[in-house]
């Protein structure tokens, strides 16, 4: 699949948003009285809205006719699209009342959680949504999967934790236990995205055999019966090398995890909390960032059958 | 409209009208659907006769046609001072550009007419422009016959009357095994493909016989890959086969064929070889009964079909039978041997014509219809043999390819299978008999016209068009030694000669719709130096040269003058008779066109132009006795000339009431008639009327009253060629007539014109070292730009901008050879370089590419940075219109040595992997300068001739519908 | 109603003209224009209903070379209608047409990327999805006349390799033809129930060799004249 970095960023920019906001939420409501105050609740929450935005503005630039992007929310009966849609948007009043009963304080705990969890729930189930988006493409092998929905949350959660962290670092409310978590997301995160690349790695679906019915002969493409290329062969024919495929997981795994997970441990001893937390961000969203465009780049739609693939 | 559903077309605002395709040359009914001068949508006549209501993919791009930016939209003259060949043009009147034209020509037709010669390309209106140069005086007229496949179509008129394509098609409602030869996705288009359908329908058998398997034989039930230019052999190995087995229509063969006829045995002496006549000329057979020698023409005489006789004179005679199964019998022709020339298994070739002939002899058809024979004997029923084949360019285009085509006519004769249910039936006007009675005009004094069209079916050495010295007296050197039966011209040397002074310089050179300075020339950047050639003087040695065509093609870069034509949805036009007909075997058939939409810029059709011209010239057909014009225009030539009396160009609706049919006279009203029937006429036999023409009594008097036979004298299919063997004797020195002089033209002929159908190695081959040169290399027809001259069109070229050259994979794979990498191709003529493609369905020793997708940058209103002008390529770089044999002496045509058929085919090349870096296609040729006036391209094209009217998809729809599945 | 196709492998020489009469007819159809970029440039491409590909089955000399027409499969279970987020796409209950709206679609590819048959084409120009709607805007129209409306590559079609009708009908051709041609759908396993069969290329036909009775022939004079009359 053709990696648009409109889609990369609004996955990797709204993803971490909501991640940092389900973050804050729950944080927030397990304590109460923590450094950071209602004003580092609401700043967190302010930059965890303000990330969900850019992404959601960006992901309209991937749209064709976006005078239309306001009909998108008609089809939530069927479409994942239109769920995450709507609940992107829903997400905005509910964040709205949660941010107001920080800002105003209430006096009823019981509220607070209730509204926290409520939030925090809502928030990866829009990230789980947009996970949706992809994993219920039957097209594409490598997406349609549980790991997609659960990728997308918890690196969308790690990149929140570490945002978070970040911040929290600044209000000197970096505690260990807090580093610890932020490490465990990584490690959870981090567990499931190898598991991931094992999944997709082994051969099974659609082959030219099936999408043509030859199923008793090597079949191979003659002519693709056009020139030059496609909308299809745009979309859907984007392909990497094998080596630089392997290459760019490993930046995945070096980026989006070990360099985040090593700065926490070893880094944190040698400079201070904020240097190494903003060094494990950058790592973080550098590596997330890749991990999305291979999401993509990985991605082998059926459609390739027609145009000569053996196996998609 | 009902369904939920808006009225989505304006159908007051539309209009449907009925002409005639002309996007390749079969020549479809369509159906044009008109919006405001646009066309809206071109879709196949379901009643017209050949193609039923479909429609290929070139005729459906009809629009992107009218729509093209390549279309010459003035007159344009060279610009004074400019060169040949660059493109700068200024724009003239037509009154400026016909003045000077007729002015040029008059001074040539007062004094050597023959200084003018007018070549056609993809001319469909041959029995005009021939008639014209005929009226002009000049015997240098040929159409692209001779680069086409005048080998078909010779080899068929010589043998059994008709051919493929235009002059035969297989019987597809019946016949049970179905033979394809050679055809490289060729003729024709439409008819083939319904044809195919129907019989795999039924369930019969397709076999096909090709090199590379794509098109047509992609669906063939078996594929078997010949090598290029081996076909003959096959095919003669087939009737080895047949012979050995005593399996042949011995019936037919005795019936219908000179098979019986005596052949002189007196070898090394004249007359050797030659029928053994009577007295009255007529062929002589031995009657088995009356035990002695008979009028061969005679009913009810019971002929020998084998037998080796001696005359009262002394003389030895043969039946033609003998000799040819003497022939084929030989070792030769076992299969075992066969298949070391044609690579087609030996076990392959026997069982091929064993199932052939199991299906002629065991599952015969009959149709009861009384007929009567052309003796008078009454018959209940026709008798079939359900095998039929059909052979095209694939066998055409070699230096064999007569003798090629001859040797599966032979194959089908001796199954019993031509113009029989299932078989190979002819179309009116044919069969015609062998050959046709017309002979090639020689030249008359300056300002008469010629006694008759300068292409003819020669059937003696005296019917050659050369001087007393024996030398060409045609540009094109055809009917003269070097290819006696260039029964459709060389329009492929008339460049090379013309520029040569050989046989002599030439004034004026008109090309009506033809690409000679890029794929319709062999050697095409030499062909373009030649074209830019200039004298001693600094004057370019081909004077003047006219182009006529309806679009920006390389050609037109060449011009002296540009005569831009209307396209063909613009144009009134005859699909005539008299010319290359479009009937169906049951059926005579012929077309018009008429305009569909108004010509929007300052263009004139060829045909008018020519009419005026006529006039202009007082060609003797075309002014009255006081010299004035007798013709107001086309329409009006159209209506009123008459070849004889009561047959004119058109057969339908005439006489003065437009009630008869075929013969009568002049109809006023003939073109109204034609368009209210859609363009087309169509008069259908009668069922006792449709088989066994050669020898069908009412058949035979029918033809000769419509004017297509001048006897009804049954129709004698000559299995055994005397023509040939006249020429043969000639070459040999035993001839009573002219005889050739050059020990070439001695040998060619003595070696060639073998009176029965034989396999030779091409002519390229027998001086190119296999060794060297291991690969064949072709080139196929895409079959969405068959003929190749639309890939100018916007939604053609989407699909086929590029071609490759295309070879086995195993093959490649074995000389290291990667797919999609970069290959130099070698001929002893040149090189090019090119992107391989491997494939499975290709043989062996062949590569192949698609003919004439490479266009020189700028041309054919393309920008510069097209891929057909950057990654497309041309094959013709590598063919010599000389054979490239290094032969002291003249040059000699790279052509069959018989009918002068262009030899494209017979080229042997090299292939080996380009050196790291050499990427692209080379040869390079420079820029083609825009057309004055021309724009340049837009980005992007949206063409529609009303604004769609949406679907309008209620919200409540959407809002309300739950699953998606319906229930 | 089921309406759809089916696509006799048998048959089809891959000579383009379904793909081109669809051009023709739908650029100025209701979803047209069908734009194309660069018509007369480099790397010429547009929007296009129905693309004609080309395999080859098996190794020489026993390939087989297969022309493979594919558009829309108009699926019993279209995901492409599922993910759409507007409800331009849409699958008609009256008979099962999968359509675009136009008016409605935002361009955002969902669909496209839904579908394994790549039936849908962003036309970039419009910045809309177009795709085959099996002539929705002929086959009901009262002013053709009744055997013209037919989508556009059915009508055209020579090797007569096309054909159009109701499969909920079971006499109908299409579905008659299917069921006696072992008709199948493709990629039958992503479960998308498509409507369009392919009718698979028929067995190799098998004739008979001629059985000879009588000596075989090895010279001129092994046969004996037949009287036969002229």
């Amino acid at each position: 699949m053709h990696p648009a970095i409109s889609v990369i960023f609004f996955t990797v920019t709204s993803g971490a948003g909501y991640g940092l906001f389900a973050i804050t939420c729950l944080y927030n409501a397990i304590n109460p009285h923590n450094a950071l105050g209602s004003q580092g609740v609401l700043t967190a929450s302010a930059i965890a809205l303000a990330l969900i935005t850019m992404g959601l503005i960006s992901s309209t630039f991937h749209l064709a006719n976006p005078k239309n992007a306001w009909r998108a929310f008609s089809r939530i009966r069927t479409s994942w699209l239109a769920r995450e849609g709507l609940l992107a948007v829903l997400f905005y009043p509910i964040a709205g009342i949660y941010m107001l009963t920080v800002w105003k304080g209430v006096d009823s705990y019981n509220w607070l959680v209730a509204i926290s969890v409520f939030t925090a729930l809502w928030a990866i189930a829009t990230v789980f949504t947009t996970g949706m988006i992809y994993a219920c493409l039957k097209t594409i092998r490598q997406w349609h999967n549980a790991l997609t929905p659960v990728n997308y949350i918890l690196l969308g959660v790690m990149l929140g934790g570490l945002v978070f962290l970040l911040l929290a670092s600044m209000y000197t409310a970096a505690t260990i236990n807090l580093i610890i978590n932020a490490t465990y997301l990584i490690g959870i995160a981090a567990t499931a995205k190898i598991v991931y690349f094992f999944w997709i790695g082994s051969p099974a679906g659609p082959t030219i055999n099936t999408a043509t019915a030859f199923t008793r002969s090597m079949v191979r493409l003659l002519d693709v019966g056009h020139t030059a290329g496609t909308f299809l062969t745009d979309e859907f024919g984007y392909q990497v090398a094998r080596a630089r495929l392997i290459l760019l997981r490993w930046m995945v795994l070096l980026f989006a995890f070990a360099v985040p997970a090593l700065v926490l441990w070893v880094g944190i001893n040698m400079m201070p909390v904020a240097t190494a937390v903003t060094i494990a961000v950058a790592s973080a969203f550098t590596g997330v960032i890749i991990e999305r465009w291979l999401f993509f780049a990985e991605a082998r739609h059926v459609v390739n059958l027609y145009h000569g693939a053996q196996q998609c | 409209m009902p369904a939920n559903l808006p009225q989505f077309e304006d159908h007051g605002n539309q209009e449907h009208k009925y002409t005639t395709c002309y996007m390749c040359a079969c020549r479809c009914g369509i159906k044009v659907t008109v919006e405001g001068n646009q066309v809206r949508f071109i879709q196949g006549n379901k009643n017209h006769p050949i193609n039923k209501g479909v429609l290929c993919a070139k005729g459906n791009a009809g629009i992107m046609k009218q729509n093209s930016p390549a279309k010459l939209t003035q007159p344009l003259m060279r610009r004074e001072g400019s060169e040949r060949g660059e493109g700068d043009f200024e724009p003239v009147s037509w009154e400026t550009a016909l003045d000077y034209l007729t002015e040029r020509l008059r001074k040539i037709r007062e004094t050597d007419p023959k200084k003018l010669a007018f070549f056609t390309g993809r001319d469909q209106m041959q029995a005009l422009t021939g008639f014209w140069a005929q009226q002009f005086g000049t015997i240098n007229w040929a159409a692209h016959g001779g680069f086409c496949s005048v080998n078909m179509a010779a080899a068929g008129l010589y043998t059994i009357g008709h051919a493929f394509w235009e002059f035969g098609d297989p019987d597809w409602d019946r016949t049970k095994y179905f033979m394809l030869w050679g055809v490289a996705e060729d003729h024709s288009s439409n008819p083939i493909k319904i044809g195919l359908e129907k019989l795999k329908r039924r369930g019969a058998k397709f076999v096909s016989i090709n090199p590379v398997r794509t098109g047509y034989q992609a669906i063939a039930d078996e594929w078997v890959p010949v090598k290029p230019g081996t076909d003959a052999m096959l095919a003669l190995s087939m009737v080895h086969v047949l012979l050995k087995n005593d399996l042949f229509d011995w019936e037919y063969i005795v019936r219908y064929t000179n098979s019986t006829h005596l052949v002189v045995h007196t070898p090394l002496e004249k007359g050797d070889g030659l029928i053994y006549r009577n007295q009255e000329g007529k062929p002589l057979a031995w009657d088995l009964e009356k035990e002695t020698f008979v009028d061969a023409t005679l009913a009810e005489i019971k002929p020998a079909l084998f037998g080796e006789y001696q005359t009262p004179e002394g003389i030895t005679v043969k039946t033609a039978f003998t000799i040819l199964a003497e022939r084929y019998l030989a070792d030769e022709y076992a299969p075992e041997n066969a298949t070391k020339v044609c690579g087609v298994p030996a076990d392959m070739i026997e069982r091929l014509a064993m199932e052939m002939a199991h299906v002629a002899f065991e599952e015969s058809i009959e149709i009861k219809t009384e007929w009567t024979d052309w003796a008078g004997r009454k018959h209940d029923s026709f008798i079939g043999r359900p095998v039929s084949m059909h052979a095209m360019r694939g066998i055409s285009a070699h230096s064999n390819g007569f003798q090629a085509c001859r040797a599966i006519h032979l194959l089908q004769v001796l199954l019993g299978s031509v113009d029989v249910p299932g078989g190979h039936l002819a179309k009116p006007p044919y069969p015609k008999h062998v050959c046709p009675p017309i002979k090639p005009a020689k030249p008359k004094a300056p300002g008469e016209a010629l006694d008759g069209p300068p292409l003819g079916f020669p059937t003696c050495p005296e019917d050659l068009v050369i001087d007393d010295d024996g030398n060409p007296l045609r540009i094109d050197k055809a009917y003269s030694w070097e290819a006696p039966v260039a029964n459709h011209g060389l329009m492929h040397m008339v460049i090379t000669n013309a520029v040569n002074g050989d046989p002599y310089p030439i004034d004026t050179l008109i090309f009506f719709m033809a690409n000679m300075s890029w794929n319709s020339s062999m050697n095409t950047g030499k062909i373009r130096d030649l074209l830019r050639e200039k004298d001693e003087n600094g004057e370019y040695k081909l004077p003047f040269l006219t182009i006529v065509d309806a679009f920006h093609s390389e050609m037109v870069a060449f011009a002296d003058l540009v005569l831009p034509d209307t396209t063909y949805l613009e144009r009134y036009d005859t699909i005539s008779m008299l010319d290359r007909p479009i009937s169906e075997p049951d059926a005579v058939c012929d077309a018009i066109r008429a305009p569909v939409v108004e010509k929007t810029s300052d263009v004139r059709a060829w045909q008018e132009v020519m009419v005026e011209m006529a006039s202009r010239l007082k060609f003797p057909a075309f002014i009255n006795e006081d010299g004035s014009a007798k013709y107001k225009d086309y329409k009006d030539f159209i209506i009123n000339y008459e070849k004889a009396p009561g047959i004119g160009f058109l057969a339908g609706w005439r006489g003065e009431n437009g009630d008869k049919a075929l013969r009568g006279e002049p109809n006023p009203k003939q073109w109204e008639k034609y368009i209210e029937n859609e363009c087309f006429f169509e008069y259908r036999l009668a069922k006792h009327e449709r088989y066994y023409r050669f020898a069908n009594k009412d058949y035979l008097e029918f033809a000769n009253k419509a004017g297509f036979i001048n006897s009804s004298e049954p129709i004698v299919m000559e299995l055994y060629s005397e023509t040939l063997q006249k020429f043969r004797l000639a070459g040999l020195g035993l001839y009573d007539g002219p005889q050739p002089k050059d020990e070439r033209d001695q040998y060619r002929t003595s070696r060639f014109f073998d009176p029965l159908p034989e396999y030779f190695i091409p002519l390229e081959q027998r001086c190119t070292s296999p060794e060297e040169y291991p690969f064949h290399a072709i080139t196929q027809r895409p079959m969405m730009m068959y003929h190749s001259w639309d890939s100018q069109n916007a939604w053609l070229r989407q699909i086929l901008a590029q071609n490759y050259m295309y070879m086995n994979r195993q093959k490649a794979e074995e000389m290291g050879i990667e797919d999609l990498s970069w290959i130099w191709v070698e001929s002893k003529t040149g090189r090019i370089r090119v992107q391989v493609k491997l494939m499975e369905g290709t043989e062996e020793s062949t590569i192949w590419t698609w003919n004439a997708i490479g266009k020189q940058r700028g041309a054919w209103g393309l920008d510069p940075e097209a891929n057909e002008s950057n990654q497309g390529f041309l094959l013709n770089h590598l063919i010599n219109e000389h054979l490239p044999c290094g032969d002291t002496g003249r040059p000699i045509t790279n052509s069959d040595p018989i009918t002068g058929q262009a030899a494209w085919y017979d080229l042997q090349v090299k292939v080996y992997p380009a050196k790291k870096g050499e990427i692209g296609v080379w040869p390079n040729f420079e820029t083609i300068k825009p057309l004055p006036g021309s724009e340049g391209n837009k980005d992007t094209l949206r063409y529609q001739t009303h604004k769609a009217v949406g679907l309008n998809r209620s919200l409540k729809d959407i809002l309300t519908r739950g699953e998606t599945k319906r229930k | 109603m089921k309406l759809g196709l089916v696509i006799d492998l048998d048959t089809c020489v891959g000579c383009n003209a379904c793909a081109v009469a669809c051009k023709q007819w739908n650029t100025s159809g209701t979803t047209g224009p069908l734009t194309d970029f660069e018509p007369y440039g480099k790397d010429p491409t547009g929007v296009w209903f129905n693309r004609i590909r080309n395999y080859e089955v098996g190794d020489y000399p026993n390939s087989k070379t297969v022309h493979f027409p594919m558009s829309c499969m108009h699926c019993d279970d279209a995901a492409c209608v599922t993910v759409c987020p507007t409800g331009a796409s849409y699958k008609r209950e009256e008979d099962g047409i999968v359509l675009v709206d136009q008016d409605k679609c935002m361009g955002c590819n969902y669909c496209a990327w839904a579908c394994p048959y790549g039936a849908r084409e962003l036309d970039r120009e419009d910045g809309v999805m177009k795709k085959c709607t099996l002539c929705v805007d002929r086959i009901y129209d009262q002013n053709l006349p009744e055997d013209e409306r037919k989508p556009a590559c059915v009508m055209t079609c020579p090797a007569h390799a096309r054909y159009f009708g109701d499969f909920d009908d079971p006499n109908s051709e299409v579905s008659v033809i299917t069921r006696e041609r072992d008709g199948s759908a493709l990629m039958p396993e992503l479960g998308y129930e498509p409507v369009n069969k392919y009718l698979p290329p028929r067995s190799k036909k098998h004739v008979e060799t001629y059985m000879n009775e009588t000596n075989p022939i090895s010279k001129v004079k092994d046969w004996v004249n037949r009287i036969v009359a002229r």
